[in-house]
């Protein structure tokens, strides 16, 4: 069917082809710059913009309170979410240097400015600036590498109210074994829900195996231990688990993944964002070609703001259009089922895009 | 006690089975494509252990940054690379998280081909993503030239003799001897490909420049718009129009990409789609270089007869 679209369309455009290749149409050559400017010792510089549509069924701020687009009940409404700015350079023979700052309509802030050693003996490598906490698969990424347009509901209520970062040193070890092992061991001050900035020790340790040519498996174990003061403690714990299967010739693959985050607070009062608590999200997304992917996701977390107490639940369903590797445009529809039958839909319509030399992103 | 030390034991055998077999070999060489591997394995032979980060299936631009390929630089005593941004979507995250201080850019262990030989498709004027995802650069897939693949082995012998000198001697002159085997198969090639000299081809993506240049082809176009971009039914008719008018009797296209736009427009104008293997080991037949450059020739002769 869509080869008989494309030969009809193709047929249409011959005929107007014809008239504009008699004529000799031919567009000049343009002149001007250095085709090798990146070479120049400049960094690698990018912006990558976000802007969504929201239409939501519910007051999301105050009855699922998060992260993310959001709106009015019932009223359309157009956000400008985030530049961010990336310079990206190996700065000496010893170090690279990663530096994002976030442009929102509440703030400029710097998400990340680390250095990154290059050549430490033993398979060690160290991190030091402000960076995301090395603490489970999701909230080290940016939300541009996201299937989906927001977090899970879990990371806002147990880790951060956005991400769980701060500065310090993360010092990693990729370990002499044949699967893929790397341990962390940061120390960063975090404030995770704004506030006093405390001393905060993280642990990962993650392994990926090759279960075939196509396949790979992924697991993950993260803790933290956050300083409340006066001998009193905040602990995290996570497990994340990734499934990915991408046949070597092509571009389709089909992703399953998902994390477990739990919070229990040790020793003293419990502050106010929040108790002891666990959440969980799962999600599996199909790319199927370089252009079009969907995704379904479930989450599960301890419900917030105005809700009842009890927990929350939702459903999200994506479909990713990637009209080139730097223009994106997706729809995503959410479904919150909330304590007390508190219901309702959430829909965005997002579209972002890349400009300038941007890393590779993470697996 | 003793059931926990035939864990151990039992623990340690299973890791020493797991690991990939190491051969007496002096170095470990990594390759980001196939074909750089198949040269690093004729100049190299036992002497080194070569090892491809990507399949000869795979679109080299699209490979996942997957961490168990960092696991195989880690130990790496070379890294070949092709450069010009082919690599650039997954590699340096990779050699970042390999932790191997002597593959990194310009480290005693990296050698990157695509300097190494006379570039083509370098744009001119003003390089932007209006002309979609090129490699300002020049093009990278200069392995399509049995010249400069000669030229790349040459460059990979002379690293591997700074890294072991020892092998020094073996590794030019097995390189000698791969120069005369290929420059023997490039005389019957060439012999081949003589009545085809000026024939125009269009192509998926911009891939054959080197070939082209070598085989006195010529381009009449691609598939692709702009390079990474997909065909707009616009583009295809246009494709027609040029296929019928300058007599374009084949569309070539490697055997990872869809070939929907190319059927149709081979339909419409009565040109032939060849598919060939992106690389060595994209098809059962061309499991080393000389006969990947096989089955190209083969192909493309078959294909225009």
């Amino acid at each position: 069917m869509r080869t008989l679209l494309l030969a009809g369309l193709v047929g249409f455009g011959l005929a107007a082809h014809a008239a504009q290749a008699q004529e000799g149409h031919a567009v000049p050559p343009p002149g001007g710059a250095n085709p090798l400017a990146r070479l120049l010792l400049m960094p690698d510089l990018s912006a990558i913009a976000s802007f969504a549509a929201v239409l939501d069924g519910y007051e999301v701020g105050a009855l699922s309170p998060r992260d993310g687009p959001q709106g009015p009940s019932g009223k359309l409404t157009f956000l400008f979410q985030e530049l961010e700015v990336g310079l990206q350079a190996v700065i000496d023979p010893y170090a690279r240097a990663d530096v994002f700052i976030s442009f929102t309509p509440a703030e400029v802030a710097v998400e990340e400015a680390y250095l990154t050693t290059l050549g430490l003996p033993a398979g060690l490598q160290l991190r030091a600036g402000r960076f995301f906490s090395p603490f489970g698969r999701l909230n080290p990424t940016h939300p541009h590498t996201w299937d989906f347009l927001d977090a899970p509901l879990a990371r806002g209520r147990l880790l951060a109210a956005e991400t769980l970062a701060g500065p310090g040193l993360d010092l990693s070890w990729l370990a002499p074994l044949p699967w893929f092992v790397e341990v962390h061991l940061a120390a960063q001050s975090t404030a995770p829900y704004g506030g006093e900035e405390r001393l905060t020790g993280v642990g990962r340790v993650s392994q990926f195996f090759a279960l075939s040519d196509a396949t790979t498996l992924g697991l993950g174990l993260s803790a933290a231990r956050r300083d409340e003061g006066t001998g009193a403690a905040r602990d995290l714990a996570g497990v994340d688990l990734l499934v990915k299967v991408r046949p070597p010739a092509g571009r389709a693959y089909a992703k399953l993944e998902g994390e477990l985050y739990t919070r229990r607070y040790r020793g003293a009062a419990v502050p106010t964002d929040g108790g002891d608590g666990w959440g969980a999200w799962a999600q599996l997304f199909w790319r199927q070609d370089a252009y079009l992917g969907y995704g379904v996701r479930w989450e599960r977390a301890p419900a917030g703001g105005g809700a009842a107490p009890g927990t929350e639940q939702r459903w999200s369903a994506v479909g990713d259009w990637f009209l080139t590797e730097f223009q994106r445009v997706g729809l995503q529809v959410a479904r919150s089922e909330r304590p007390g039958g508190a219901d309702g839909w959430e829909a965005v319509l997002h579209a972002g895009f890349i400009l300038g030399a941007h890393g590779a992103h993470p697996f | 006690m003793h059931s926990l030390r035939s864990i151990l034991a039992a623990a340690v055998a299973a890791l020493a089975l797991a690991a990939p077999a190491q051969a007496a070999a002096a170095l470990r060489v990594i390759t980001t494509t196939e074909g750089l591997a198949s040269l690093a394995r004729e100049v190299a032979g036992d002497r080194a252990q070569v090892e491809s980060l990507s399949r000869g299936v795979q679109d080299p631009h699209f490979v996942d940054a997957n961490p168990i390929l960092a696991v195989k630089l880690r130990a790496a005593d070379l890294l070949v690379d092709v450069g010009l941004d082919l690599e650039v979507g997954w590699l340096p995250p990779l050699v970042n998280q390999s932790r191997n201080a002597a593959i990194q850019p310009g480290g005693p262990g990296r050698l990157t081909a695509g300097g190494l030989v006379g570039l083509l498709d370098l744009p001119t004027g003003p390089v932007d993503r209006s002309r979609g995802d090129l490699h300002p650069a020049g093009n990278p897939h200069v392995l399509t030239d049995p010249r400069r693949a000669l030229q790349v082995a040459q460059a990979i012998s002379l690293k591997l003799g700074e890294l072991d000198p020892a092998g020094a001697a073996v590794y030019a002159d097995r390189t000698a001897g791969f120069t005369r085997r290929l420059q023997a198969d490039l005389a019957r090639w060439q012999a081949e490909l003589k009545p085809l000299a000026g024939r125009k081809v269009l192509t998926h993506h911009r891939t054959l420049s080197y070939f082209f240049d070598w085989t006195g082809l010529q381009s009449a176009g691609e598939l692709e718009p702009r390079p990474g971009t997909p065909p707009p039914p616009a583009h295809l008719a246009s494709l027609v129009t040029l296929a019928r008018r300058e007599g374009v009797k084949a569309i070539i296209t490697e055997n990872y990409y869809d070939t929907r736009s190319d059927d149709l427009v081979a339909r419409l104008s009565g040109a032939r789609v060849i598919v060939i293997p992106g690389d060595v080991g994209g098809d059962p037949q061309a499991r080393t270089y000389q006969a990947y450059l096989e089955l190209l020739v083969r192909r493309v002769v078959e294909g225009l007869r």
